[in-house]
């Protein structure tokens, strides 16, 4: 097992270059100049020049690609061309709301979907059977931004129970923290929740048809216990999967949520960054991002054995 | 049951049983009184006036650092930090006197070396500042309080150069921060002005917030946009960066922010309609929609096609697309400057207000010898001035017989592709759209995208030696009466040979919460004087 670990780190780092590379070639190549933003419309052409020299960006591409990865190595993501402030501080300001908001998210989907999920398999073909496929169908096809709109202008602007928008630091109290992402994450939630629910259901159909359900119900098991103990946990590995991919999910979705509401997160600065051409901000983040994902990945097949104890690295 | 009940009753339900330990969201009456909640047109993205010349920059530095003049209400140069100003008879040497008592907000005093830093830096990225350092033969400290600029030719605008508020402003900065390269960031915020920047708090892209500097010496007179007292009535103004105009509507609505710079004309309706929100017009000054041509490549190197388009144009179809169906937000315009102020003028600008005469320009294009070359029309699609422009653009160009290469794209890349000078077919392009705030267009000092000195003017190149030395005539002007008749020329000229296309002048509005007080129009978000109840 530390072997798998170990050797499943390891592979993290090829990943990760060519993720580097990829993002740089494609910022390269990608139209846009951050000289003419900072310049202004009032610029003339000899200023942005000279701003472009002055960022470097009139360097040739294996002079800066080899710059940038030389300061990645030590741990140097570099500086925004536009705030003058270093990437990994921009990340580290953002980073609570962004955590914060797919943590909720995880939390309130998770508890949601897999019950439904299970409910559905259980009264399969009853009318709360189709309220939740029902349900799923409609998360998957509203998009978040209208359903954020139509939380904020319900909870916020017609009952005033909640605010339209920001973010509360959690080292201010749990309820304000609460108040300020409970909107955007059942926003955001809408997709995941049909998403974990749909597959719930389905894998827990298969399940609840196998023989030793049979033989549980036989030896005088709960309905409980069956569906919780005996069916769920075998269901587990293709839900947990799904959970997984799912954190992509959420993180594309977390970019229109947190315009939608003004959370002050790592979507907003990607989207604002990608706009102004800031490229060591989009670099930083996107390599995090990557990063991120494949440490999930890693974590969700390591508790692949908590479930399936057949399964052994 | 609403919010703060709501609130109260969860923190006592579930904080008790769950998290007895938790605050609740602490309501200061009088703090929130004191902080203004703003939100800015834009991201404030950078903090150098200087280096980054976008407005969201100049409307954010106009709290931190003072300048030396001020425009009013009536754009005219007042003292601000200079308590006098002698100039030579000759005209070619300035003595400026500062204020006593003004300070830094590090507790230094403000001293004439820190001037003359400050204006070394900005006049390096300020084209009336290029200008006079042209004509500059020294600028030094003579004591504490005074400098001295010496010039090798007069220069009668001078009070206008450093009270303008068009980017960049001539701020007053400390002379360590105004020593560094005027195309390198600054890293150091040390203002000169009523407010002090929090650089701890500020969160690019989402906050930014600024506290009353206690020491700030404002002017007596009462405060008149960049000129007289600066007095701010409120401890602690906030920048809150909303991208999307719903949700800004709907904060102000509920009460979460205070004062909106830039709400879209859609969502005024909506506003209106609430009793607690005040709305009107922003900026009396306005703005211009524009679209220019490259005078380099053809199809518009040749003067007859670029009076084509000119011909077809129907301003009114511009500004309905661009603020709808709202009378009093627009008007057309015969001229390049601001309608409303003193340069104005319609002299040979009938073929801009004539509406489209589609015969002259079919016949126009014809004599121009335009042989169906696609024409590479840029058009920003993140930007809504840009997009409603372009739009109306490439049906007009169609109709007229052109083969329009419709290039949508975003504001960054439209400005790397405008500044290419490559033919059409290699990266080059025929037509870009853009805006500029009628306070830059007031005077031809400030309207950098007036000059027609060809690779040295803006994009575009155009090359109108009329126009060149209507403006040379304008610097010279002894008078407003010799001004006008510099901007009669310029006007007349620049249409004859269709130096770029107005495409109509339009006001944006302002709103805030009934419980602040003191707001004006301005262009800019004028924050001294405005209070909260």
């Amino acid at each position: 097992m530390f072997a798998y670990v170990v050797r499943r780190v390891l592979a993290t780092i090829p990943v990760m270059a060519i993720v580097a590379l990829f993002v740089f070639s494609l910022l390269y190549l990608a139209p846009g100049d951050p000289a003419a933003v900072i310049a202004g419309d009032q610029a003339t052409p000899q200023d942005v020049e000279r701003i472009r020299a002055s960022l470097g960006l009139d360097r040739p591409y294996l002079v800066r690609f080899g710059s940038w990865v030389w300061d990645i190595l030590h741990g140097d993501m570099g500086v925004s061309i536009f705030t003058n402030l270093p990437v990994t501080t921009m990340i580290q300001q953002r980073i609570e709301p962004t955590l914060s908001l797919m943590i909720l998210t995880l939390i309130l989907a998770v508890s949601i979907a897999v019950p439904m999920g299970v409910l559905a398999a259980w009264k399969q073909g009853t009318i709360i059977d189709r309220a939740v496929m029902a349900f799923a169908v409609l998360g998957f096809s509203v998009p978040v931004f209208v359903v954020g709109y139509l939380l904020a202008y319900v909870f916020a602007l017609e009952l005033d129970w909640l605010p339209v928008q920001g973010y509360t630091a959690f080292s201010n109290g749990f309820f304000p923290w609460l108040e300020n992402l409970i909107l955007p994450a059942i926003a955001l939630g809408g997709v995941y929740i049909a998403l974990i629910a749909r597959i719930t259901r389905a894998t827990m159909l298969e399940v609840l048809g196998q023989d030793y359900i049979r033989t549980a119900r036989a030896k005088g098991a709960g309905q409980g216990s069956i569906l919780f103990l005996h069916a769920l946990k075998n269901a587990a590995v293709p839900i947990v999967t799904v959970i997984g991919i799912g954190i992509a999910l959420l993180i594309g979705g977390a970019v229109v949520t947190e315009s939608v509401f003004a959370i002050p997160g790592l979507g907003r600065l990607t989207v604002d960054a990608i706009l102004r051409r800031d490229y060591p901000v989009i670099q930083g983040v996107v390599l995090l991002f990557s990063f991120v994902y494949v440490l999930v990945n890693l974590l969700i097949d390591l508790v692949y054995t908590l479930f399936d104890p057949r399964i052994r690295y | 049951m609403d919010r703060r009940t709501f609130l109260r009753a969860g923190t006592a339900a579930g904080g008790t049983a769950l998290l007895g330990g938790m605050p609740a969201p602490a309501l200061s009456q009088g703090a929130a009184a004191r902080t203004l909640r703003f939100v800015p047109q834009a991201n404030l993205a950078n903090f150098d006036p200087i280096w980054g010349t976008q407005y969201v920059v100049r409307n954010a530095a106009i709290l931190v650092w003072d300048t030396l003049y001020g425009f009013d209400d009536q754009l005219r140069p007042q003292r601000q930090m200079v308590e006098s100003e002698e100039v030579s008879q000759d005209g070619l040497t300035w003595t400026f006197r500062l204020r006593s008592g003004l300070k830094f907000h590090d507790g230094s005093p403000v001293l004439a070396k820190d001037c003359v830093a400050s204006l070394t830096r900005w006049s390096a990225r300020d084209s009336m500042g290029l200008m006079l350092r042209g004509l500059q033969e020294e600028l030094v400290a003579v004591d504490d309080r005074t400098f001295r600029w010496v010039l090798k030719k007069s220069f009668p605008k001078m009070l206008m150069a450093l009270g303008k508020n068009s980017t960049p402003m001539a701020f007053i900065m400390p002379e360590r921060i105004a020593r560094t390269d005027p195309f390198q960031q600054i890293s150091d915020y040390v203002g000169s002005g009523p407010m002090r920047f929090v650089r701890n708090e500020w969160v690019p892209g989402a906050k930014a917030v600024f506290e009353r500097f206690a020491d700030y010496q404002p002017r007596q007179e009462p405060g008149n946009w960049l000129a007289g007292g600066k007095r701010m009535l409120v401890d602690r103004i906030e920048w809150l960066v909303m991208p999307d105009p719903a949700t800004a509507s709907a904060a102000l609505q509920n009460g979460e922010v205070d004062w909106w710079e830039n709400p879209i004309t859609d969502l005024v309706p909506q506003l209106r309609r609430n009793r607690n929100i005040r709305v009107d017009i922003a900026d009396p000054l306005g703005n211009i929609g524009t679209f220019r041509m490259n005078h380099t490549t053809t199809p518009f190197n040749n003067v007859k096609a670029r009076q084509a388009v000119m011909a077809a144009l129907s301003q009114e179809d511009y500004m309905r697309a661009l603020v709808g169906d709202d009378n009093n937000l627009w008007k057309t315009l015969g001229g390049f400057f601001t309608p409303g102020t003193p340069l104005y003028t319609e002299a040979g600008g009938e073929a801009l207000k004539a509406g489209p005469r589609m015969d002259l320009a079919k016949r126009l294009l014809a004599e121009s010898g335009y042989n169906g070359t696609p024409v590479p029309c840029i058009v920003a699609q993140d930007q809504p001035i840009t997009k409603a422009q372009g739009d109306v653009t490439a049906d007009l160009l169609k109709r007229i017989g052109f083969n329009v290469d419709f290039v949508a794209t975003d504001w960054g890349t439209t400005g790397q592709r405008r500044a290419m000078k490559n033919p059409v077919g290699q990266g080059g392009w025929s037509m870009f759209h853009s805006w500029h705030a009628g306070a830059d267009c007031t005077i031809p000092a400030t309207q950098i995208h007036l000059r027609a000195n060809g690779e040295r003017a803006w994009f575009g190149w155009p090359e109108i030696p009329a126009v060149e030395s209507a403006i040379a005539e304008w610097f010279n002007a002894p008078d407003l009466a010799a001004e006008k008749a510099a901007a009669d020329k310029i006007n007349r000229a620049a249409v004859e040979n269709v130096l770029y296309v107005p495409t109509g002048f339009f006001l944006t509005y302002q709103a805030w919460r009934s419980n602040v007080s003191g707001i004006v129009k301005g262009p800019f978000p004028v924050p001294w004087g405005v209070s909260k109840a």
